[in-house]
């Protein structure tokens, strides 16, 4: 309770009751008789000045008690400097997001948290985190200002989002393992886009004090970017105006109304310009066509023109692969012609040419090479050439892409190729009144991806199956199930490939699936998956992930590398790194050039995260709710803390012990002037 | 027996004839066991003729066989008046302790109206005044007058005012025979009022004694704090301060006493001082040695 609280000002108001006992009541003397006062004089100021000089000890008593019972209760504390200065851990965070990179606001941290702790006392330890993308822990608690110091100036400004629930997790984590007082500085410029949706993950452990240093000048800056790009992953033809087109949305914010040039760029050569208004506070639709670019990886950027408050944002990168359309090797029996019949007019249905489906009857497949082709579709043939099989298996462990269907032929015999297991059962619903219909859907999977999902279960509730395969998923992942529990579509990764598993047919004798709408979708963003288009171009965020291969260990004697080329043509991985890494870490923005362990290479554009571009500081509210009230003021926050441990040593106990011993000291000099009042009487 | 002359005793003791029983029995046997003095009518001493003797009281006995001229002398051979002005004003009812001033002077008024009546047959009288004469008992040796005069003391409760011409007065108007006049009051007036009031009695040849009763707590006040005073006459207060009660006071008390002592003295006058934690002896001695003085 502070001194300013209204109990706290009633208190102090009833200081005013000794005051009137003391000074404003008029003082009774009982007279005394005499026989005459021939003898005597009047001693009126003498006596006045007496009787204060008395009693105004006993009134100092008194207005002292009221004093310090009003102090108790306002629990009043003093600051003082920590002698126990081991005990607090001094954890600085940098803030080194994407957004750190408006003005001067990476420098200004950096040097404000040099002050800090170029003031901290020699014996104190001190720790440093870096924010931005990730939370990374550079040091452990340490009292060496030499390394932390060194520490502290080799860290660099990124392109990652700024998460305080990151923090709030880390910080979590890190009291954990070392549980104590914690004073936590936070050089930041206070992003709102920052805080994440659930405070909740925001929150601090009870011991740790979080004091934040707000290094941003200004509340709100004006600033535009390119917020969403809308553009083909790969163009078969560049005249064609449905597919070769690139849309890009300009957003502001905190901007005024104005026109920006936007511009449209190719390996660093502006190909097309456009002009367009965006609204105060708005968002522009930009669209450039036909996109005129060379075979193979082309490196594209649409940019606006013009400086504003942070101008790294305002170009947004992507790549556009111009290919031929890639060939898909259909093997099925020679007496099923149904399927390739439905699976190729949903490929040219969806793909708009991009692949080309080659059927070929299995007793023909002696020969071929699948690695002439995007992928391998085994349509209801469970008996394949050996050759082939064993091609197949090479391929797979390779890198290969093999998407499996089993239809009534795969009943007939116990094997399943390259699977590594046996049919364990067949489910034959024809036989029964009512048909199977899919009752799962991991919508997150590659090949059944869907944003928004309508209620129809995305489209796959329509379907029905008459005959499904049980098969042994272990090992595999399950992306959708049958009503009754029969898993219908599985992958498992075998060598650096992937195996796609689908327990049915894709004529329409064990099913109607091709029936369906969801049918065409589910071709198409299957043959992407599983040619690897999607994930040997396009675009990406900052801190997301590739990966480079399936397995992190590999038996064979002939190592599979991979290879990363960052945007400034460095290779961050280690030779060691390049044959055993699993993923990489997309943590700058820009061109990334990967080699996949499957042979495969990608050019990948890698952008900021978006919500970086909002340069809006969270409210004083939020800081304020965060820190749990113990935020300091921005007067305060700019001042190096000197010192910087201080500790809050309450006077609470002292004062009612000062006070009880006032009421004793209080009670004894009442006691003796009532008694000399008496024998005056 | 002195342990029954203190006035904390005899406060103790409702009658004031018993007081004054007590009082004069306990010290008349402390004073026959005295070398000093007898109080009979008997022989006294011889004393040389000088010229201007009476004739009368030379020894012719002695005469004849000595063929000198020597007088005799007795003691207590006539009867004396004894007039004793008790002052009554409010002043006298003050008390720091038992008796107040008022009941000290009657006791001391009684004592001496028993010894005079019951010991030396003499008259006695009383005259209680404030600023006038309240009551007033004609000195006489007829039977009774101890009891009158008792009675007289026992209704002179104070009040009033003191003034000491009025009442002297009345006085002068009274008296027509010389005599012992004991004038027993607190004496809050001004010395030189005080004796030219009461020197007249002295001019008329009476031997006049100033019986001066204070309150300890008058001649050596205490006080503790700051304090208002009434005074009991005239109601007026004022606020005083210890400081002064312990130093001015004192001594303005102690010059009033001087003066008025040396000015009694100055006029022929006997004064006695008599605080009222003091024993009654005192008063007495001095009654009797003013009566033997005055043979």
């Amino acid at each position: 309770m502070g001194f300013l609280a209204p109990w706290s000002l009633v208190g102090l108001a009833t200081l005013g009751i000794p005051i009137f006992v003391h000074l404003l009541r008029k003082h009774v003397v009982t007279p005394r008789p005499v026989s005459s006062l021939m003898f005597f004089e009047r001693g009126i100021q003498s006596s006045t000045r007496h009787r204060r000089l008395r009693y105004l000890l006993l009134f100092a008593l008194r207005f002292l008690l009221l004093l310090l019972i009003v102090l108790a209760f306002a629990d009043p504390f003093i600051r003082r400097f920590a002698s126990d200065t081991h005990s607090h851990l001094l954890l600085i965070v940098v803030d080194r997001s994407f957004s750190m990179r408006a003005g001067t606001r990476f420098s200004d941290a950096k040097q404000q948290a040099l002050s800090l702790l170029a003031s901290k006392p020699r014996s104190q330890r001190a720790q440093i985190l870096m924010l931005g993308g990730r939370v990374e822990v550079l040091t452990q608690p340490t009292p060496d200002s030499n390394l932390l110091r060194s520490t502290l100036e080799g860290i660099q400004v990124g392109d990652g989002q700024g998460n305080f629930g990151a923090l709030g997790r880390t910080v979590r984590t890190l009291n954990e393992a070392a549980p104590g007082p914690v004073d936590l500085h936070l050089f930041s410029d206070m992003q709102r886009t920052g805080m994440p949706g659930n405070f909740a993950d925001a929150v601090l452990p009870p011991h740790v004090d979080l004091i934040l240093h707000d290094v941003a000048k200004v509340s709100a800056s004006p600033n535009w970017t390119v917020e969403s790009i809308n553009a083909p992953v790969e163009l078969l033809d560049p005249k064609d105006t449905t597919k070769s087109h690139v849309q890009a949305v300009i957003a502001g914010s905190s901007t005024p109304e104005a026109t920006k040039k936007i511009s449209f760029v190719v390996d660093g050569k502006t190909l097309l310009s456009r002009e367009v208004k965006v609204p105060a506070n708005g968002r522009a639709t930009v669209e450039f066509a036909p996109l005129d670019i060379k075979y193979g990886f082309n490196r594209c950027e649409v940019r606006i023109e013009g400086d504003d408050a942070l101008p790294a944002d305002n170009g947004s990168v992507f790549v556009v692969r111009r290919s031929d359309p890639q060939r898909i090797l259909f093997v099925h029996r020679a007496a099923d012609e149904r399927s390739a019949l439905y699976f190729g007019t949903a490929l040219n249905a969806a793909s708009h040419g991009a692949f080309i489906l080659q059927p070929v009857a299995v007793e023909q497949v002696t020969d071929l090479d699948p690695n002439k082709f995007a992928f391998t579709v085994l349509s209801d043939v469970t008996s394949l050439p050996s050759i082939f099989e064993h091609t197949l298996e090479q391929y797979l462990s390779k890198g290969g892409s093999v998407f499996m269907a089993l239809g009534l032929d795969a009943g007939r015999r116990a094997h399943l190729p390259l699977w590594g297991g046996d049919l364990q059962k067949i489910r034959n619903f024809a036989s029964s009144e009512e048909s199977a219909v899919v009752g799962q859907v991991d919508f997150t999977y590659p090949g059944l991806e869907q944003a928004q999902p309508g209620r129809d279960n995305g489209g796959w509730a329509g379907a029905k199956f008459f005959y499904a395969m049980m098969v042994d998923p272990s090992h595999a992942r399950v992306a959708a199930r049958l009503s009754d529990g029969t898993p219908l579509l599985l992958e498992k990764p075998i060598g650096e490939g992937h195996l796609l598993l689908f327990a049915s047919g894709l004529e329409n004798l064990t099913n109607d699936l091709p029936l369906h709408p969801v049918f065409v979708n589910f071709v198409d963003k299957t043959s992407r998956y599983l040619s690897g288009s999607e994930q040997l171009s396009g675009v990406r965020m900052v801190d997301s992930f590739v990966q480079l291969r399936n397995t992190a260990e590999t038996n064979k004697s002939v190592t599979a590398t991979s290879e990363v080329i960052d945007p400034d043509g460095r290779r961050p991985l280690s030779l060691a790194d390049s044959q055993k890494v699993q993923t990489f870490r997309l943590s700058r923005a820009g061109f990334y050039q990967i080699h996949f362990a499957n042979g495969r290479s990608a050019v990948i554009g890698v952008n900021p995260d978006r919500r970086e571009s909002n340069l809006e500081p969270m409210s004083q509210e939020i800081r304020a709710l965060w820190a749990r009230g113990k935020a300091r003021t921005p007067e305060a926050e700019k001042t190096p803390v000197a010192g910087t441990k201080f500790q809050y040593v309450s006077l609470w106990w002292y004062a009612m012990l000062l006070a009880f011993v006032v009421a004793v000291m209080e009670t004894v000099f009442s006691t003796r002037y009532l008694g000399t009042q008496r024998e005056e009487l | 027996m002195q342990r029954f002359l203190d006035p904390t005793v005899l406060a103790n003791i409702s009658s004031l004839d018993l007081i004054a029983k007590t009082v004069v029995d306990g010290f008349v046997s402390g004073l026959h066991r005295s070398p000093d003095f007898g109080f009979s009518q008997e022989f006294a001493e011889y004393r040389a003729y000088v010229q201007g003797d009476d004739l009368r009281h030379v020894d012719w006995n002695l005469f004849a066989r000595t063929e000198r001229c020597y007088l005799k002398r007795y003691k207590g051979e006539t009867n004396s008046q004894l007039v004793v002005m008790l002052d009554a004003s409010n002043s006298m009812q003050y008390g720091s302790r038992k008796p107040v001033k008022a009941d000290y002077a009657r006791y001391l008024a009684a004592s001496l109206f028993y010894l005079a009546i019951r010991n030396q047959h003499d008259a006695a009288g009383v005259i209680v005044f404030d600023d006038e004469v309240r009551e007033y008992v004609q000195p006489s040796m007829r039977q009774g007058q101890l009891t009158r005069l008792l009675a007289a003391l026992e209704q002179a409760e104070p009040r009033s005012r003191t003034d000491f011409f009025k009442p002297l007065t009345h006085l002068q108007a009274l008296l027509h025979r010389r005599g012992i006049v004991i004038v027993i009051s607190d004496f809050y007036e001004d010395p030189e009022t005080i004796v030219q009031a009461l020197e007249v009695l002295r001019f008329r040849g009476n031997d006049v004694v100033l019986f001066h009763v204070l309150d300890p707590q008058e001649l050596r006040p205490e006080l503790k704090g700051p304090a208002i005073l009434v005074d009991l006459e005239s109601q007026q207060n004022i606020e005083v301060v210890p400081e002064y009660v312990a130093a001015r006071y004192r001594e303005k008390l102690q010059a009033h006493i001087e003066q008025l002592r040396t000015r009694a003295q100055a006029a022929g006058l006997g004064y006695q001082l008599l605080p009222t934690d003091q024993p009654l002896d005192a008063v007495l001695r001095e009654y009797l040695s003013v009566r033997q003085a005055e043979r």
